[in-house]
C-alpha cells in the first residue's frame, strides 16, 4: 500500500536519536545501539538509523547505559554516517 | 557529581580490565544486558567500573565477546567493612559508642538559662533541680510546664519562664518580675508633723490648713498643717495635707574608728584544687585535702561552651592561699580623716532632701580607738505625713 507523502516524510524527519553537545568537551547521545569502535581518537557509535563518529583528542566513554552513553574529552569532529 | 560518587562508594563498585576478544562488543552486550558502566577507558587495561554486585552479570557479555575480565580494584563501604571482619573489637567498639550515644541523648545535660538580670543563675538553677530538671535527668521525666511552674512559685522575682527541650540541651528563658510601684494613698486625709526639731525657715503649703508659720520654732511631732480645712462657710472637710516645710535643725552623729586594725596577708603559699565536671559527675584532678582555718579561697567554674550552648563539661577550680593576719595602727591623721569621711557618709543618709550648713567636730581619744562627734546644723524638709484614722 502507498504511503501518503507527507506522512512518509514526517516518518523520514521522526528522530531516532538524540544528541547534547556541551562545547567540544561533552557529547551525550541518546538511542545508541552500541560501540563500534572506540580509542583515544575515535569512538564509533551505532544508532537506529545510522553510525556517528566523534573525532578528536584524549576521548573517553564517560557511562554507558542501555540507550545513552557519554563522550568526553576534545571533540574536534562529529560525522554522520 | 559528589553525590553520585558517594552513592557508588557506597554500594561499592569494581574497577575491572578486559583481556582478549573485543572490547566494543562486549560494552554493547553489557549495555543490551542493563548494566550500567562508567569511567569506561579507551585503552583495554584501563578497563571500566561496575556496581560490585553486577559483575558477576558481566561474564555472560564477556564470554559472547571473546573477552576475559579481570578485577583490578574493589573500592567501597561494602569491601571497607568486609576488610573490619577481622577486628570484632571493632565492632564492639562501634557498637558501645552507639549504645552510649543513645542512653546519652535520653538525658538532659545542658541547661542555659537566658533573660535574667537580677536573680542570679545560681539560684533559678538550683530551683530548677528542685523541680527535677539537672543535668542527667531522664528527658522523658521532665514536664516543662510544670517545672516552670514549680520555680516561678518559688521565685517571685520572675514573672514568667519557658523551658523548652531541646535534644539533650534545655534552654530556660525567664523574665523577670517590674517593681510594683508605690503608689500613695491620695483620699485618706493627713496632717503634716514635723519630723524633726528646728526652726522654720520657708514653707510651701500645698493642701491643708497652716498651723505654724515662717520663723517659728517647732518640736519633733509638732503639727505642721491640718488636714482639716474650714470653708468659708464655717464647714469643716478632711483632706490630704501636702506641704513642703524646710527648717534649720541640729543633729548629732557620732563615729568610732579603731586606731588598730587587722588585715589579712598573703603569705605566698598556695593550693590548687580542681575537679572535672563530666555529665553531672565530678571527678578529682587533684587528690589534696581542703586546707583548714589560716586559708582563704577563690573559687571558678568554667564551662565549656559551643555556638554558645553550655556543655555538660567544665572545670570546677578551688586556689586556696594561705594568709596571716597583721596589724596596722592607724597615724591620728589617718583616723581623722577616716572619721570625717565616715560622718559624711552617715550625715548624707540623715535626710533625702536638705543639705548641711554647718559641722563642728568634737574629738575624743580613747586608748584603742578615736571617738569623734559632730554637731550637725541642717537644712532639711521636716514635713512629715501623718494619717488621720477616723473610726
Amino acid at each position: 500500500m502507498r504511503k501518503d507523502g507527507n506522512l512518509a516524510g514526517l516518518e523520514e524527519l521522526s528522530v531516532h536519536e538524540h544528541i547534547e553537545i556541551n562545547g567540544n568537551r561533552e557529547a551525550v547521545v541518546e538511542g545508541c545501539c552500541g560501540i563500534l569502535e572506540y580509542d583515544d581518537a575515535v569512538v564509533r557509535v551505532r544508532t537506529p538509523r545510522r553510525v556517528i563518529r566523534f573525532a578528536g583528542r584524549g576521548l573517553s566513554i564517560r557511562c554507558l547505559t542501555a540507550d545513552a552513553l557519554v563522550v568526553n574529552g576534545y571533540i574536534t569532529a562529529i560525522e554522520f554516517l | 557529581m559528589i553525590s553520585l560518587d558517594l552513592t557508588r562508594w557506597l554500594i561499592g563498585y569494581v574497577r575491572f580490565e578486559i583481556l582478549g576478544g573485543s572490547p566494543e562488543r562486549f560494552y554493547t552486550n553489557c549495555a543490551r544486558s542493563g548494566a550500567y558502566l562508567w569511567d569506561i577507558a579507551p585503552n583495554r587495561k584501563g578497563g571500566a567500573c561496575v556496581a560490585a554486585r553486577r559483575y558477576h552479570f558481566l561474564r555472560r557479555s564477556a564470554r559472547r565477546a571473546g573477552c576475559r575480565l579481570r578485577v583490578r580494584e574493589r573500592r567501597g563501604l561494602p569491601f571497607a567493612l568486609r576488610r573490619t571482619k577481622a577486628h570484632p573489637g571493632l565492632w564492639a567498639g562501634c557498637a558501645v559508642f552507639l549504645v552510649i550515644v543513645f542512653s546519652l541523648s535520653l538525658r538532659v545535660w545542658c541547661i542555659g538559662v537566658t533573660g535574667n538580670e537580677k536573680v542570679p543563675v545560681s539560684r533559678i538553677e538550683n530551683e530548677l533541680a528542685l523541680a527535677g530538671l539537672a543535668p542527667g535527668a531522664r528527658r522523658s521525666g521532665v514536664n516543662p510546664k510544670a517545672v516552670a511552674q514549680q520555680v516561678l512559685l518559688k521565685i517571685p522575682e520572675l514573672r514568667w519562664m519557658s523551658v523548652n527541650l531541646r535534644g539533650s540541651t534545655a534552654e530556660v528563658a525567664v523574665q523577670e518580675a517590674a517593681e510594683k510601684p508605690v503608689i500613695p494613698d491620695q483620699t485618706a486625709a493627713s496632717n503634716i508633723k514635723a519630723s524633726a526639731t528646728g526652726q522654720i525657715l520657708s514653707m510651701r503649703v500645698f493642701a491643708g490648713t497652716p498651723a505654724v508659720k515662717q520663723g517659728d520654732a517647732v518640736v519633733q511631732g509638732q503639727l505642721l498643717v491640718s488636714g482639716v480645712v474650714v470653708d468659708q462657710l464655717g464647714g469643716s472637710t478632711l483632706t490630704r495635707s501636702s506641704a513642703e516645710i524646710i527648717a534649720e535643725t541640729r543633729r548629732s552623729v557620732s563615729v568610732a574608728i579603731p586606731l588598730v586594725s587587722r588585715r589579712e596577708v598573703p603569705t605566698g603559699e598556695t593550693l590548687l584544687r580542681r575537679n572535672l565536671d563530666v555529665f553531672g559527675a565530678s571527678i578529682p584532678l587533684t587528690l589534696r585535702k581542703k586546707p583548714g582555718a589560716g586559708w582563704r579561697v577563690r573559687r571558678t567554674q568554667t564551662v565549656v561552651s559551643l555556638f554558645g550552648t553550655p556543655l555538660p563539661l567544665g572545670v570546677y577550680e578551688e586556689r586556696w592561699e594561705k594568709v596571716r593576719t597583721e596589724s596596722d595602727t592607724l597615724t591620728r591623721a589617718q583616723a581623722q580623716e577616716l572619721a570625717k569621711r565616715k560622718i559624711g557618709e552617715q550625715a548624707s543618709a540623715l535626710f533625702k532632701k536638705g543639705r548641711v550648713k554647718n559641722m563642728e567636730l568634737t574629738e575624743k581619744w580613747e586608748k584603742n580607738e578615736l571617738r569623734c562627734t559632730a554637731d550637725l546644723t541642717c537644712e532639711e524638709d521636716i514635713a512629715q505625713e501623718s494619717k488621720i484614722l477616723l473610726k
